[in-house]
């Protein structure tokens, strides 16, 4: 068997995970191999062409901060930007931004060749192998073998991948790219249980054909808002999507024909993701609704197609054209690529660390679609916290967990690997606890100075966001004990506004109350001449910097009751379950105890998530722990 | 320096409900030396035990004896304070309350010897017994429970938490499906519904007082003018000459208390002076604790002498009482009309007797029925809740967005959630996914 060559980290597949993972173990200085079937499709986005959104655009946020590239990538790529929720407050807005996908998949390209650490193979895996219970090399298609210290399985949906569209079915997990079949058997070796999962994407128009006056307008924000902190501005064109729906012509034209879509024939048998229906489902399930909305966005500045997001679909080809027919605007529309659904292997996370490690096999790490999520943000988030516990095994330190209250990516690691999954998991803001310490205002301060202890953060992101962070901090000193005092500018800048005060007020105060703007009040501050630094001090700030200094000193009541809650949340995780432990302890039931060997908690706090788990049962373990970790130490703590 | 475990500060009761010479309420962690001292207006010295009045703002609570053991050397390993007070479980309840007003929380069952295991104070096989206490303790509760029937508990809560779950989802929705289309909660809608959700969660922690009577036993407290024969009841009623009985009004002064078996419930008869302005010091102050002891007692008997029959006086008095129960006297001296007794002639006591355990059964058998709070954690849990719902309310009033009012309602469910089980995110997203159409 040739030995083609030796890296400390393979990663198996190109996806968003896989170029997350690769590049933040390259750049933390390990020496990384990518493999990937086909160079060109490094970082091609297989579904819709946007990144981010609610939750997403949080983790989107998450990984700039972190060191990772999807923001850079997004903010190269990004032909329209909007922040969601723009009438709810700071922590649940999410940016979104559409994206050529051609431009989206070069600007991955470019950033990951260059990385000098990184090599990407462009061919097909044929198996891993192990020696003992540890990573030892992984087999190419053609025999040669690499050996590795740690393996990173990013395949998405290519595991035994099966397209449906109507009664066709196609054996490839993406239009016209092979499936991978042998890592499936890989996985299994190494005492990982695979469960099948089910996605779908709708059908393509070529955009020459529709007739735009009969839609509805969905513009972008005036003002884009880049993700990454490396962005100063955005420099591609910006455009516009539209809106349409299906109505009552469609869902007949679907009901007649559900005989025929493979969700309901019986054809696939695995599960669909319940916030992504299928329009088919959709019909089925909420049959009073009389319409679906659509949206109508363009696949790129110069690309031919428009993508439907909202009629995901594997019906036949001609319930297509008569579905796609019936919607306004789209009576003589063509479609390019018809809408298919995909069935894969996945794997329940359950049966990983809170590294993304495989309990059975050292240095085998999952991540991605593989681990029973959806979405590209989800996906990358995850590729990046696998690569730097790649990196962390080979350097010899601790992995890297986050926790609940730091993080989406954590809250979403944590889920995964707590509660397993049974359909593709998708990230909500509601699956953050701790919700209100997580908003996009706030990521460079909770993650990059971790980041860059791990030495994964490059240096220009290290001096913009510790500037950003100076900046904002001393705004906020700045703020905090300076007062307004009522003089006759002050009286008449109020009044009109409906604001009395009586005498000195603080600013952070006067900053509560939503009636007054923020700026407005910065400005005014430099014209009394009472607090001229403070309209200084605003110049300093990014409009989005302004937004994080107000938010923390609006919602500050909100916000530390939060963080009282979350350090008991803190004392729980921190108390570690060693590996190894004997769950078997009196005064456990037999259910409890099969949970916890199911899931294997790395923590006292992962432990009392699993669903099932009575109080009671938590404070034995508790006890046992405590126990046990002392009389570990060898020494009892003196009284 | 505290120890490790117990980085907030609870309290609970460390000997049984009910009445007894003393009754003892411990409190362990960083803050327990703190809330005590100012419930002393004083200093505390370690280890000795001192005689103080503890008071809440100007309302006295009890003369205690308090000791104040500092960590690491306490049977926690931390800071502990034990305060014994008259052994009264309403004083008890009081100080608890006060206590945890100021910043403590109820302690989980064993939760003072759990503290002392992860102090390393006790060791293995004490931390196995302490395993087996945490169940034992929870069995016991459940059987408690099971007896209180409060099964209807569990479902009354289950219920809310139902509302509330139902709630959320629409809450989160709101936020995480903003562009679907839909309206997932109307404002005004969830204010009503809250309103209500709140006054249910308010009225079962109000249940604790009926459950925690059953528990530790009723006071019936025996009111009327002076010789109206409150003292002869007495002794009948307990079957001894208990209080000292004489034609003479204003023989009794001072509360006489006698516990009698009732229907099952044990029900401590307080004899009080006869309420009349004499012009005595002495009597004018029995007569002070008897109107003091009416305000507080579950049952009120009011007798009233049939040979004088209702004067302006007993009008008077009969005004300002809850729910009395009037019992007319010394019916041999005179005709008092149905169920009137005569001690004396043994007419009517048996009526009496089957009158009161009626009365009984029905004011407080009630909590067989009904959902009943039995302990101070379950009313823990009902009270953090109601507080959790407020904070809810006040947000959307201050037309504050979703997220705030579901991280309040969060809290609310979570509450709940350590009587029944805990909410998840994935229950939320059941409700969500079952009634709208989400999704792309």
């Amino acid at each position: 068997m040739p030995l083609l060559d030796s890296f400390d980290v393979v990663v198996i597949g190109g996806g968003h995970a896989g170029a997350e993972a690769a590049r933040v173990a390259a750049r933390g200085g390990a020496r990384v191999a990518l493999v990937t079937m086909i160079r060109d499709a490094i970082g091609r986005m297989s579904c819709n062409p946007a990144i981010g959104g609610l939750a997403k655009g949080h983790l989107v946020k998450e990984i700039d901060a972190l060191g990772g590239l999807m923001g850079e990538a997004t903010d190269a790529a990004g032909i329209q930007f909007k922040v969601l929720n723009r009438s709810k407050g700071p922590a649940v807005q999410g940016p979104r931004a559409q994206c050529d996908r051609d431009l989206y998949a070069a600007a991955v390209q470019r950033i990951l060749a260059a990385e000098p650490n990184l090599t990407i193979i462009e061919t097909t895996v044929s198996r891993i192998a192990y020696e003992g219970n540890r990573v030892s090399a992984v087999i190419l298609g053609d025999g040669a073998r690499i050996d590795t210290t740690a393996v990173i399985v990013t395949t998405g949906t290519f595991l035994r991948a099966l397209m449906h569209s109507g009664e066709a079915k196609v054996v490839g997990g993406r239009f016209g790219e092979p499936s991978s079949d042998g890592l499936s058997d890989s996985l299994r070796a190494a005492g990982l249980s695979l469960g099948r999962l089910k996605t779908g994407t709708p059908p393509r128009v070529l955009a020459s054909s529709v007739d735009y006056s009969r839609l509805d307008l969905a513009p972008g924000d005036a003002v884009p808002r880049p993700f990454s902190i490396l962005t100063d501005t955005i420099a591609l064109p910006q455009v516009s999507c539209w809106t349409t729906y299906t109505g009552a012509e469609a869902h007949d034209v679907i009901r007649r024909n559900l005989d025929r879509a493979p969700m309901f024939s019986g054809q696939i048998k695995a599960t669909g993701p319940r916030y992504c229906p299928s329009i088919e489902d959709k019909v089925v399930r909420f049959a009073d609704k009389e319409r679906h909305l659509v949206f109508v966005e363009p696949e790129g500045l110069e690309h031919p197609w428009l993508y439907l997001n909202g009629v995901s679909t594997s019906l036949p080809a001609d319930v297509q054209d008569a579905v796609v027919r019936s919607m306004p605007g789209f009576e003589r529309a063509s479609i390019a690529r018809y809408g298919y659904a995909v069935e894969y292997d996945f794997v329940n996370p359950q049966q990983l660390t809170p590294s993304l490690e495989a309990r059975s096999v050292e240095g085998l790490f999952l991540a991605g679609q593989i681990n029973g999520t959806s979405g590209y943000e989800e996906a990358a988030a995850q590729g990046l916290l696998a690569g730097i516990n790649a990196l962390q095994l080979v350097r010899g330190r601790e992995p890297v967990i986050l926790p609940r209250d730091l993080a989406y990516a954590g809250v979403m690691i944590d889920d995964l690997v707590t509660l397993g999954t049974e359909e593709p998991y998708r990230m909500f803001t509601s699956r953050a606890e701790y919700r209100l310490l997580l908003g996009c205002d706030s990521v460079y301060e909770r993650l990059t100075s971790m980041a860059d202890a791990l030495g994964i953060v490059d240096e220009e992101r290290l001096r913009r966001v510790t500037s950003r962070l100076q900046r904002t901090a001393a705004a906020r000193e700045a703020i905090e004990g300076a007062e307004l005092r009522p003089d006759r500018e002050t009286l008449a800048w109020l009044l009109p506004l409906g604001v009395s005060i009586a005498g000195p007020t603080t600013v952070a105060g006067l900053l509560a109350r939503p009636e007054l703007d923020a700026d407005a009040l910065f400005r005014h501050c430099g014209t009394t001449g009472q607090l001229a630094h403070l309209a200084e001090i605003r110049g300093r700030l990014a409009d989005e910097e302004l937004e994080g200094v107000v938010n923390r000193a609006r919602y500050s009541g909100y916000i530390e009751k939060q963080e009282r809650e979350a350090r008991n949340l803190r004392d729980d995780d921190s108390l570690k379950i060693p590996p190894g432990f004997h769950f078997e302890r009196p005064g456990l039931s037999t259910e409890v105890i099969e949970k916890l060997k199911r899931v294997q908690p790395a923590s006292l706090g992962q432990a009392a998530r699993i669903p099932g788990m009575t109080p009671a049962a938590v404070a034995v373990l508790r006890i046992n722990l405590r126990y046990e970790l002392r009389s570990a130490s060898g020494a009892g703590r003196g009284a | 320096m505290s120890g490790n475990a117990g980085r907030d500060t609870i309290v609970a009761p460390a000997t049984a409900p009910g009445r007894s010479a003393i009754a003892v309420v411990r409190i362990d962690g960083p803050d327990a030396i703190s809330i005590v001292e100012a419930l002393a207006g004083r200093e505390l010295e370690t280890r000795r035990a001192t005689h103080t009045s503890l008071r809440d703002g100007n309302e006295a609570i009890d003369d205690a004896v308090v000791v104040v053991y500092r960590a690491p050397s306490s049977y926690t390993g931390n800071d502990l304070v034990e305060v014994s007070l008259h052994g009264s479980s309403y004083l008890v309840g009081k100080l608890i309350d006060v206590v945890r007003r100021s910043g403590a929380r109820i302690a989980e069952p064993g939760e003072f010897t759990e503290r002392a295991v992860l102090n390393g104070k006790l060791d293995l096989v004490q931390a196995e017994s302490v395993a087996d206490l945490v169940d034992a303790r929870a069995a016991m509760q459940s059987r408690l429970s099971l007896r209180n029937l409060s099964g209807e508990l569990s479902r009354a809560s289950e219920s809310m938490r139902a509302t509330l779950l139902d709630l959320v989802s629409r809450f989160e929705a709101a936020l995480d499906f903003a562009d679907e289309g839909y309206e997932f909660v109307g404002r005004a809608e969830a204010r009503s519904l809250l309103e209500s959700l709140l006054g249910e969660v308010r009225e079962t922690a109000a249940t604790w007082s009926r459950g925690h009577a059953i528990q530790a036993g009723l006071t019936a407290v025996i009111l009327g003018l002076p010789n109206a024969g409150k003292s002869t009841l007495l002794n009948f009623l307990c079957g001894t000459e208990r209080a000292i009985v004489t034609p003479v009004a204003g023989t009794t002064r001072d509360l006489l208390r006698e516990t009698v078996d009732l229907g099952g419930v044990p029900v401590t008869f307080v004899d009080t002076a006869g309420l009349r302005a004499s012009g005595d010091a002495i009597e004018e102050i029995g007569v002070g604790r008897a109107r003091e002891v009416a305000r507080t007692a579950d049952l009120v008997l009011y007798l009233i002498d049939s040979s004088q029959g209702v004067t302006d006086e007993d009008r008077a008095e009969l005004g300002q009482l809850r729910d009395p129960i009037v019992v007319f006297t010394k019916s041999d001296l005179a005709e008092g009309g149905e169920g009137a007794i005569s001690v004396l002639a043994g007419r009517g006591t048996k009526e009496l007797l089957a009158r009161l355990d009626a009365e009984v059964n029905e004011r407080y058998a009630m909590a067989e029925e009904s959902p009943t709070v039995v302990n101070q954690r379950q009313r823990g849990a009902f009270d953090a809740c109601a507080e959790a719902l407020e904070g809810a309310l006040a947000a959307l009033r201050s037309e504050a967005s979703e997220e705030f009012v579901a991280a309040d309602l969060r809290r609310a469910a979570s509450a709940l959630g350590a009587l029944t089980g805990a909410i998840s995110s994935d229950d939320i997203y059941r409700e969500i996914f079952g009634r709208f159409c989400i999704g792309k």
